[in-house]
């Protein structure tokens, strides 16, 4: 059974279709990339997933059917806006926020100690919210996203406004809680992140979904674009190569549409080029997600 | 606990337990009304002036004098001293050592006619002082209770066909006490209502919202918000009443006005059936105001729109006072802004017709209803609007959320 499981959403706000018959489901324990540029119809999909919003067309199956109330305790989720209360101390805050996700105090306490001794928060833990520095704020909101253990994490752009370090700690997180099994949807336009966590993510753009499955097979899919070649001969001019890049000694050849990679090695031979590496270039999943948003890719 | 009970206690305990409000909310209005008795003891006082007063008597009235009864708090008693003759008073005035003296002359008796000489102004306290001790000795050989009534002089008791109420000459202050009730009663209204406005677009302002709500509905949240403000704003009403009667009951033994406050059973009854859903009505207003807006400060502005009507039967007391039942007065009641106050206004004034109470009531209720659902609606439209103000006819609009 998918952890969560959307079946054709439809969802707009006045003239503007924000998401556009989006079909998609999450395993449970996978770690999931929902993808798109900036204004895609990303964060209207998980506020849908979430009952916030609820759709014109279409279902949504969380954890195992429709949302409701006893359902929110077991997922916990970071949104793209994010806050706390800034009048009050930290851990009153993490108290007030973890009792809302069902803890009881003990619970909060106890599990709040270990996370803010982690997060190096412990001694700033009776302090206002609002005399912490933004950084000790976004691993404030971090910890109250986790302290109730939930099975289901769901973060927005968790990346967002955040140092080099700070996004190690994140990404490290999302490992962790991802080796512990809870199921993770990582929603982002930072597709460097995403490419190094997740397995399987779906892309949405304009409200629609462009891409969807394994991160593998739709590099495999977005491959024969370029093909890489080292050789100490001169490239001549081939039929199908649009353009030539060279790339730290070798020459990435960048092919025409409809030009297969057999097809220039068939040239290249032909015209005598001594080859040392002929390779079929895979893409990055940012050359991928600008060849799908300029319009190049089918959708899904 | 449910859910709602933390958000009732977070928004309870965030504001109680907080010195601004102990210092703003709790300690404003007695603080005001400890000035403003102060003020009147001030005034009082500056009219208070000790220095004996002297007479001299031809009329031989005061050959034997009695006292008279000792003045009631706060004015205090002056010493009257006798003179043989004008020149001794004369001197003893110019001396300082009286502020005025009297001459009774021998026909004092027949006439009543009698002169007063002072240098400075005399003051009120001191001239009645110096009546009641005549008065005292005038009536000195008549019977002690008989005396002690024309001493009081009259009392004139209006009372209503049916007896069913009455006012009395002495206590014509009780008129002001319902007045002076819904006042305070709007007062902590507002105040409770302000809590509420600036709790509901809080969650927005500091980008809470999307935890909260993926935490706890949004009706159970909007629920907990309305009782915990609500409990707020009945703590600091009780608190009032506490700092207003405490001083009541200490203070009625020694200043005779304050025996006289009454409250009648009939405020009470309007204030649970009249005020209370006046109370929820205004925090839902409130409350809408405040999911509608995405800063507090915004909020502030439209409060106007509800606080000018509330406060219209305060500025037409006099309307209301010269005529409790014109249908200015009654159409005020059924109006739901203007009725708190004006339902209050007119009990101390006049006998409100059972219908009008409870039809008022009712609009009172059915208007908190609505404010309630409409707050919700507002809430649920505007919850998630960061910078962007809801507009009113989305809220009213027919369209899934």
């Amino acid at each position: 059974m998918p952890a969560v499981d959307l079946s054709h959403i439809t969802k707009s706000f006045g003239p503007v279709k924000a998401v556009d018959d989006v079909s998609f489901s999450i395993e449970k324990g996978e770690l999931f990339g929902l993808l798109g540029p900036n204004g895609a119809g990303k964060t209207t999909c998980l506020r849908v997933m979430l009952d916030i919003f609820k759709p014109e067309s279409g279902s949504v199956a969380i954890l195992g059917g429709p949302m409701n109330e006893s359902k929110k305790d077991r997922i916990g989720y970071m949104p793209e806006e994010r806050g706390l209360y800034q009048d009050i101390p930290l851990d009153r805050c993490l108290a007030y926020l973890g009792s809302l996700k069902g803890l009881n105090p003990a619970e909060v306490k106890q599990r709040a100690a270990v996370y803010l001794e982690r997060f190096d928060l412990a001694a700033v833990k009776t302090k206002k919210v609002k005399e912490l520095s933004k950084g000790m704020q976004q691993k404030a909101q971090v910890i109250a996203t986790l302290l109730h253990q939930p099975e289901l994490l769901i973060v927005d752009e968790p990346f967002g406004g955040l140092d080099p370090l700070n996004t190690q700690m994140v990404m490290d997180l999302l490992r962790e809680q991802h080796a512990q099994g809870v199921t993770i949807i990582l929603c982002s336009h930072q597709m460097h992140q995403v490419e190094e966590l997740c397995d399987r993510i779906v892309l949405i753009d304009h409200g629609k979904v462009m891409l969807y499955g394994a991160l593998d097979d739709i590099r495999r899919q977005f491959s024969g674009h370029s093909v890489t070649v080292r050789t100490a001969d001169k490239i001549p001019a081939l039929e199908g190569v649009e353009r030539i890049e060279p790339v730290n000694g070798t020459v990435k050849l960048h092919l025409s549409p409809g030009t297969a990679p057999q097809e220039v090695l068939r040239s290249l031979v032909a015209q005598n080029v001594n080859l040392e590496q002929f390779e079929i270039s895979m893409p990055t999943l940012d050359e991928i997600f600008i060849r799908v948003v300029q319009g190049e890719g089918a959708a899904a | 606990m449910n859910k709602l009970w933390h958000v009732a206690w977070h928004e309870y305990r965030r504001h109680v337990f907080n010195r601004r409000f102990v210092l703003v909310s709790l300690l404003s209005v007695p603080l005001v009304m400890l000035m403003m008795v102060g003020l009147v003891y001030l005034i009082i006082s500056l009219d208070i002036n000790t220095t004996p007063l002297g007479y001299v008597d031809f009329s031989g009235l005061l050959a034997d004098p009695v006292s008279a009864p000792a003045p009631e708090p706060p004015d205090r008693p002056v010493p009257i001293l006798p003179f043989e003759t004008e020149a001794d008073a004369r001197s003893a005035l110019e001396a300082g050592q009286i502020q005025a003296y009297y001459v009774l002359p021998a026909d004092y008796l027949s006439t009543g006619r009698l002169s007063v000489v002072h240098l400075g102004a005399l003051k009120s306290p001191a001239r009645i002082q110096f009546y009641n001790y005549l008065t005292a000795n005038l009536l000195k050989s008549t019977d002690p209770v008989i005396a002690n009534r024309l001493v009081k002089g009259a009392e004139i008791i209006v009372q209503s066909p049916d007896g069913s109420r009455s006012i009395s000459s002495k206590n014509w202050f009780n008129v002001l006490v319902p007045m002076v009730a819904g006042i305070a009663f709007i007062i902590a209204m507002f105040s409770t209502g302000g809590y509420l406005m600036q709790a509901v677009v809080e969650e927005k302002e500091n980008r809470t919202m999307e935890v909260v709500i993926t935490s706890v509905s949004p009706n159970q949240f909007m629920a907990g918000k309305i009782i915990g403000d609500t409990s707020i704003g009945l703590t600091q009403i009780f608190l009032w009443m506490l700092f207003i009667v405490i001083p009541i009951l200490v203070l009625r033994d020694t200043i005779s006005f304050l025996r006289g406050i009454q409250i009648t059973p009939q405020t009470l009854l309007l204030v649970i059936f009249v005020m209370f859903p006046a109370f929820v009505m205004v925090s839902g207003l409130m409350a809408a105001i405040g999911a509608t807006v995405s800063e507090a400060r915004e909020g502030q502005q439209m409060v106007g729109i509800i606080s000018l009507p509330i406060w219209i039967p305060y500025m037409l007391t006099g309307a209301l006072m010269s005529n409790p039942n014109s249908p200015l007065a009654i159409g005020l009641s059924l109006f739901p802004l203007t009725a708190p106050l004006t339902m209050l206004m007119r009990d101390g004034l006049t006998i409100l017709p059972a219908w009008q109470v409870a039809l008022s009531s009712g609009i009172q209720v059915f208007c908190a209803v609505g404010a309630i659902w409409l707050a919700g609606r507002a809430f649920r439209l505007g919850m998630l609007r960061y910078g962007k103000r809801l507009k009113w006819r989305e809220v009213f609009a027919r369209q899934r959320s």
